[in-house]
C-alpha cells in the first residue's frame, strides 16, 4: 500500500470517529440556539439562532432558591476548595514519602495505594450517617471535607517528587534551610507538572461529580450544577432546546480548562497507566 | 520498584544530616493522615460493622447484631439483586471489550506519522473530560424516535424507537453512552504504551518480509501486554461502578428504569443504603460484596496474565 493511500484511508477513519465524538456535544450546542419550533430542523438560517433558551433556563429557577448562578457558585466553590486542598495536602504528603526517611513510611505508602484500589461506595452509608450527625448535611462541608486529599495524587505527587535530584536539596541545606523550608522553596516551584496534573485531574472528576452531591445535598439551593442539570432535564424534558442550553453551560468551563492543562491532563493519565 | 529507587535516596547526604526528620515528615503528612483515618478508615470498618446490623437510620440507637442476615437475604431468594449483578455483568462484558479495542485502533490509528493528531487526540478525548449527566442528557435525545442516532442504529435493525423509554434496549443504551465515554481515557493509555516500543522492532520485521498483520500480532500485542491488563482491569472496576448515566435516565422515578432493565449492583447498594434509610445493613452488605466480586476479577485476571506469560 502507497503512503498515500494509507493515509488517506487513515483519515477518513479518523475523522469518521471524530464525527461520533463531537457531534452529540455540536448537537447541544446548536440546539441550545434554536427556538423550540426550529429544533427539529437540520438546517436554520444563523438569523433565527439566539440565546432565549438560555434566558429561559436562568431566570426559571431563580425564584425556587436555587437557580442557574447560584449552582454555578456552589460548583465553583466545592471545586476550588477540592482542588487547592489536592495540590497541597497531595503535595506535602509525596514529599514526606519521596524525600524524607522516618518510621512507618512503608506501611503510610501501602495505605496510599490499597485506599486508591477500594471504590468509593464501599464507605458512602457510614460517611453519610456521619454527616448527618454532624449536621454537615446540604452543606459544603459535606460536599469537600472528605475530599480534600485523595491517594491517586499523592501517589502522582511522590512518584514525581522522587525524580528531583538530592543535590537540590543539599544545597539548600548548605545554606541554612530547614527541610520545611526546602520543600516550600525549592521543591514546590519544580513540581508545578505535577500540580498541572493534579489540578486538572481533580477539578474534571469534581465540578463532572454526581454521586456525592446526589447523596448528600437534597436542598435546591446547595444543588450542584450537574445536579441542577438533571432537575432541569426532567423539567425541561420537552423544550430540548433549554435542556441543551443547560448542558453547553454545565461542559464549557470544563472543556476550556480542560483546552488549557490538556498536555498534563495526559501527562497525568499516560504516567497512571504506565507506572501503575 | 518504588522501593529500590527510595533506598538509593535514603543514602544520600540530605537524608542522613537530618534529626528532626521525623516530625517534619509526620508534620507534612498530618492532613492526609487525619483525614484518612476521620473519613476513610473509620467509615470503611463501620461498614462491615453495619453490614452485620438490622441498622435503620431513624432508629439507630435500636440497630440490633444480626449476624449473616443482610447477607442471606441478598444471596439467597432475591431475584432483584440478582436481576442487578445480571446487568452489571452485561455492561462489563460488553463495554469493557468494546472500549478496549476502540481504544487500541485510535492509538494506533494517532501513532502513526500524520499530521492534525493533536485535534483528533482531543476531540476524542472530550467526552471523557464531559459530564455523565450531560453526556447522557444529549444521548436521550439523540436516541429518540426519528432522531440521528436511532436512524443509524436502525440500519442495523434496532428499532426507530425512543431507547431510554424501551426496557429490552436501555440497557444497550447505557453501554454505548458509557463505552462513547470512556474509550478517550484508554486511548491516552496505550498511545503512551505505544510509544515505548522500538520502531527498530518494527523496521526489523518489516525487513524480513513481516506484514501489518504480522507485525501487529508478534510486536505491537505482546508489547502492550502489561498496558492491556492495566486497562482491562481498571476498566472493568470502573464499568462495575456505572452510576450517573443510570441516575440520569432514570427521570423522577426509581433508578433503574425503564422497568428496572438498567439496574445494577451500585443502583441497588445506592436504592437500598441511601433511598431507603431503614435498609442501611443491607445496603453495607451489598457493597461489600460488590468489593469482594471486583477484588476477585482483579486477582484473577492477574492469574490469568502471568499463567500466560
Amino acid at each position: 500500500m502507497s503512503k498515500t493511500v494509507k493515509n488517506s484511508f487513515l483519515y477518513t477513519a479518523l475523522t469518521a470517529f471524530a464525527i461520533v465524538f463531537a457531534l452529540p456535544l455540536f448537537y447541544a450546542l446548536y440546539t441550545s440556539l434554536k427556538d423550540l419550533k426550529d429544533v427539529e430542523k437540520m438546517v436554520v438560517g444563523i438569523d433565527r439562532l439566539n440565546f432565549d433558551s438560555y434566558i429561559r433556563l436562568i431566570t426559571h429557577y431563580q425564584n425556587a432558591g436555587g437557580g442557574i448562578a447560584v449552582w454555578y457558585l456552589n460548583t465553583i466553590i466545592m471545586t476550588g476548595i477540592i482542588v487547592a486542598g489536592c495540590c497541597i495536602i497531595s503535595s506535602m504528603a509525596g514529599f514526606s514519602l519521596a524525600k524524607l526517611n522516618f518510621p512507618g513510611k512503608k506501611i503510610i505508602f501501602i495505605i496510599v495505594l490499597a485506599t486508591m484500589m477500594i471504590p468509593y461506595h464501599m464507605i458512602l452509608i457510614p460517611v453519610y450517617i456521619m454527616m448527618s450527625k454532624l449536621g454537615w448535611l446540604n452543606t459544603f462541608a459535606a460536599l469537600t471535607v472528605p475530599y480534600l486529599y485523595q491517594c491517586l495524587y499523592i501517589f502522582l505527587m511522590k512518584q514525581f517528587i522522587s525524580t528531583i535530584p538530592n543535590e537540590l536539596l543539599e544545597a539548600a541545606r548548605m545554606d541554612g534551610m530547614t527541610k520545611i523550608g526546602a520543600f516550600f522553596r525549592i521543591i514546590l516551584p519544580l513540581t508545578k507538572p505535577a500540580l498541572a496534573t493534579t489540578i486538572i485531574i481533580s477539578f474534571t472528576g469534581t465540578w463532572n461529580s454526581y454521586l456525592i452531591p446526589t447523596t448528600f445535598v437534597n436542598k435546591e439551593k446547595m444543588y450542584t450544577l450537574v445536579q441542577g442539570l438533571n432537575a432541569a432535564k426532567d423539567q425541561f424534558f420537552d423544550r430540548v432546546n433549554v435542556t441543551m442550553a443547560g448542558v453547553i453551560l454545565t461542559t464549557i468551563p470544563v472543556i476550556i480548562v480542560f483546552l488549557i492543562f490538556q498536555k498534563y491532563y495526559i501527562e497525568g493519565v499516560a504516567s497512571t497507566g504506565i507506572k501503575g | 520498584m518504588v522501593s529500590v529507587s527510595n533506598k538509593k535516596m535514603i543514602g544520600s547526604k540530605w537524608i542522613k544530616n537530618s534529626d528532626s526528620d521525623i516530625f517534619t515528615a509526620y508534620l507534612l503528612l498530618a492532613p492526609f493522615l487525619i483525614l484518612w483515618l476521620i473519613w476513610f478508615f473509620y467509615p470503611f470498618i463501620q461498614s462491615f460493622l453495619i453490614s452485620f446490623q438490622h441498622f435503620d437510620f431513624s432508629q439507630m440507637d435500636q440497630s440490633k447484631f444480626v449476624g449473616l442476615e443482610n447477607y442471606t437475604k441478598l444471596l439467597v431468594n432475591n431475584p432483584e439483586f440478582y436481576e442487578a449483578i445480571g446487568h452489571t455483568v452485561i455492561i462489563v462484558l460488553v463495554a469493557v471489550p468494546l472500549q478496549t479495542v476502540f481504544a487500541l485502533a485510535l492509538a494506533m490509528a494517532l501513532n502513526q506519522d500524520i499530521s492534525g493528531k493533536g485535534i483528533f487526540r482531543t476531540v476524542y478525548i472530550i467526552p471523557n473530560i464531559t459530564s455523565g449527566i450531560a453526556a447522557a442528557t444529549v444521548f436521550m435525545v439523540l436516541f429518540r424516535k426519528d432522531m440521528i442516532f436511532t436512524k443509524a442504529f436502525a440500519l442495523l435493525g434496532f428499532p426507530n424507537d425512543t431507547w431510554t423509554a424501551k426496557p429490552d434496549i436501555a440497557l444497550l443504551f447505557v453501554i454505548i453512552l458509557y463505552v462513547w465515554q470512556q474509550v478517550g481515557f484508554y486511548m491516552i493509555i496505550y498511545l503512551a504504551g505505544l510509544q515505548t516500543i522500538s520502531r527498530e522492532l518494527y523496521e526489523a520485521a518489516r525487513v524480513d518480509g513481516a506484514n501489518w498483520f504480522q507485525q501487529f500480532k508478534s510486536i505491537t500485542v505482546p508489547s502492550l501486554k502489561p498496558v492491556t491488563f492495566l486497562i482491562v482491569s481498571v476498566g472493568t472496576i470502573q464499568a462495575f461502578q456505572i452510576f450517573d448515566q443510570i441516575a440520569a435516565i432514570s427521570r423522577y422515578g426509581k433508578l433503574g428504569s425503564p422497568a428496572d432493565s438498567t439496574t445494577t449492583l451500585i443502583t441497588y447498594f445506592f436504592t437500598h443504603g441511601i433511598r431507603y434509610p431503614d435498609e442501611m445493613g443491607l445496603g453495607c452488605a451489598s457493597v461489600i460484596i460488590f468489593l469482594f466480586i471486583v477484588l476477585g476479577i482483579t486477582l484473577v485476571q492477574k492469574k490469568l496474565l502471568e499463567e500466560k506469560e
